[in-house]
């Protein structure tokens, strides 16, 4: 265990539920300590978290995620396996589980620095930090029981990262507060990451899982199905959510679905289809890349079943690293196109490309407006070259241009009372 | 539950003994006063009954003057509420940390120990105020330097148990029913309201004898009141009481105090 924070080995837990649990002595003595109905809310989980790390737990509801942050966090104990920690611990399972209603704010700033494992010294000496960061100054020395259920979230919050943990752990709690005090959280476990503080955090908004994580564990019914960058894992979590999605409208009647290349299964219901793109470029030929500053156009070939009145194609340029860089689409409403039984293609034309030199996801999709016809994730490749060196980096180039004024021409206000004296 | 895990968490307990003691009487117009005038109205109806009623007669004083009932009362009381109070106290406080403890990890006896220090600082008013009637009374003697030895026991003891029956109340919900009943039996087989050599059944007398609030009770009144130093039986029992009583506290917190979580 040299650069790892967190180390879990095989770790398995098993609940005992259900109605034949005893809670009295007279059902204990009278029954006996008889069969207990048992779920196994994780089976044979293991995963390292280098130091420093953020990592990402993903799955849907009753995946096991919050029972793993709980093991992590020591809550519960495990029933087969092994945790390693290295460092300090703080959880933010549930904000302000731990506030006695009658006692004030600082009162219980002291109870919760306590359980979160601090000296009454370190507590004082973060006090002010933790007050100026919930942002409930006037109200610290009153009970929290009158605190608005914000003011609760906030102080728990600001208690739990101001203690400086080693390891941080959270439980979908960003999504509390308003929408002020959750930029100030996010600042804050950017500001956490930057020191070096490992974070293990769950969460169902993938946005956030990919913009946090560096690597991620995808949990369904307490197995672990993938693991590895964060990208690689989302991309897998929703490749199977979209089959689900999938098969339940199959069996439904709607049309079945198919990879076709696409990162994610693809979507719709195919009364048009993508059925492919071509990148054309200045010289108007076909070709297998684009140039960066040339005129360009990208043609998508459509197959519609049916006559549709109102169809609106969009495109989604993004960066092998995952980077959304742009997504444009042919208009809704009365833009919106009128499309014939039969084959066709709508072009994009580009005046200017504008993606640096790399290569590019593009996702193809057409609807009307909720209604998804065809949906293909990424499914295609647009790679741009180069035309000479490549001199800024970015995956755009910003259109704009430079001026220059020397400092002595400039009409400054010394200077001009200079010229009048 | 062993010396340096406590030690380790003294933070902890400390705040959720004074998360306790602010909270019990917030609110309340006459706040603190309720911890003294709740021992003293008790002390009132147990005197009108047991005195007045049941003609109970007090111990002498210990320089052979005739005693006072109410006193003499007072100081038995004094510690039977402190191990009462410390039981219920303990369940209840551990039930409530419950929620908190399916949170975050914390060791389960950190509540339960804060629980038992909140009743420790008000009983050590209650003694205080015990020993100032008694000094009143001019009833004072070398004894009262054995009484640290008794508190650290009965703590120990009290503790202990404690521990016990809040875990155990975490498992089995009817206990905290079943204490309620059994203290109120224990109460009348520990002679706080009589003097115990007025069971003249010798097999009722051994099983009031062997009751370990009895030596505790007994030692308190010894030391406190007849200013005798208390037998040396009584002593053995009451550190075999509290060595049994810690220990079967630290098997239950190893073994059952960590899975408290998954049993709220």
């Amino acid at each position: 265990m040299t650069d790892n924070a967190i180390e879990v080995e095989g770790l398995s837990k098993r609940f005992r539920i259900g109605t034949e649990r005893r809670d009295s002595l007279k059902e204990r003595f009278v029954r006996g300590s008889g069969r207990y109905d048992e779920f196994w809310a994780l089976r044979d989980i293991s995963f390292s978290v280098p130091q420093g790390s953020t990592f990402g737990l993903i799955g849907q509801n009753g995946s096991g995620k919050s029972t793993l942050l709980k093991m992590l966090a020591g809550v519960y104990r495990p029933t087969d396996g092994s945790i390693a920690t290295k460092g300090r611990i703080s959880a933010l399972l549930e904000l302000g589980a731990g506030f006695h209603g009658e006692l004030t704010g600082r009162e219980n700033i002291y109870l919760n620095g306590a359980i979160l494992g601090l000296s009454r010294k370190q507590i004082a000496g973060a006090m002010d930090e933790i007050v100026s960061f919930s942002g409930i100054e006037e109200f610290i020395d009153s009970p929290v029981k009158i605190y608005s259920s914000g003011m609760y979230v906030r102080l728990g919050f600001s208690i739990a990262v101001t203690v400086d943990p080693e390891i941080l752990i959270v439980d979908e709690i960003i999504a509390v507060g308003d929408e002020e005090f959750q930029r100030k959280c996010f600042d804050h476990l950017y500001e956490l990451r930057r020191r070096g503080t490992t974070i293990v955090l769950v969460s169902h908004g993938l946005g956030t899982v990919a913009d946090l994580c560096d690597d991620a564990l995808w949990l369904d019914k307490g197995k672990l199905k993938s693991i590895g960058p964060v990208r690689d894992v989302i991309d897998d979590y929703l490749e199977a959510v979209n089959q689900k999605e999938a098969e339940a409208k199959e069996r439904t009647g709607e049309v079945p679905a198919e990879m076709d290349g696409g990162r994610t299964r693809r979507l719709g219901s195919g009364e048009i289809r993508v059925t492919h793109l071509e990148f054309i470029d200045h010289n108007g030929s076909v070709a297998g890349f684009l140039s960066g500053g040339e005129k360009c156009t990208v043609r998508m070939h459509y197959e519609a079943e049916q006559d549709l009145p109102s169809v609106t194609f969009g495109l989604s340029f993004s960066h092998e690293s995952g980077v959304n860089v742009a997504g444009p689409n042919s208009g809704y409403g009365e833009r919106a196109m009128k499309v014939l039984a039969g084959g066709g293609y709508v072009d994009f034309h580009i005046d200017d490309l504008i993606l640096q030199p790399s290569t590019f996801l593009v996702t193809a999709a057409a609807v009307d407006r909720g209604h998804t016809y065809d949906f293909r994730d990424r499914a295609f490749e647009l790679r741009v070259r180069a035309q000479g060196a490549v001199t800024e980096p970015g995956l755009i180039r910003l259109p704009g241009r430079w001026t220059h004024s020397e400092a002595a021409a400039m009409p400054s206000a010394e200077h001009a009372e200079g010229n009048r004296s | 539950m062993t010396a340096p895990g406590v030690l380790q968490y003294r933070s902890l307990i400390w705040n959720f003994a004074q998360r306790d003691l602010k909270s019990r009487f917030k609110g309340t117009a006459i706040g603190w006063a309720w911890s003294l005038l709740l021992p003293l109205a008790s002390l009132f109806i147990y005197t009108l009954v047991a005195h007045y009623i049941f003609r109970a007669v007090p111990e002498p004083f210990g320089d052979g003057r005739a005693g006072n009932f109410a006193v003499w009362l007072f100081v038995g009381l004094t510690a039977w509420s402190f191990f009462a109070n410390a039981v219920n106290v303990s369940m209840a406080a551990l039930l409530g940390t419950g929620t908190l403890l399916q949170k975050i990890y914390f060791p389960s006896f950190a509540p339960v120990l804060g629980a038992v220090i909140g009743v420790i600082i008000q009983s050590a008013i209650e003694i205080a105020l015990v020993l100032i009637v008694l000094c009143i009374f001019t009833n004072v003697g070398i004894t009262w330097l054995l009484l640290p030895v008794w508190i650290a026991l009965f703590v120990g003891f009290t503790a202990g148990a404690a521990m016990l029956f809040a875990v155990g109340n975490i498992y089995f919900r009817d206990l905290a029913h079943i204490i309620s009943v059994v203290l109120q039996l224990l109460f009348y087989a520990t002679p706080v309201l009589y003097q115990d050599n007025l069971i003249k059944d010798p097999i009722l007398h051994k099983v009031i004898l062997s009751n370990p609030l009895t030596e505790f009770v007994l030692l308190f009144r010894d030391l406190a009141y007849s200013l005798t130093p208390g037998r040396l039986n009584i002593w053995a029992g009451a550190v075999a009481w509290t060595a049994i009583s810690l220990g079967l506290a630290t098997f239950v917190f190893h073994r059952y105090g960590r899975d408290l979580a998954e049993q709220m």
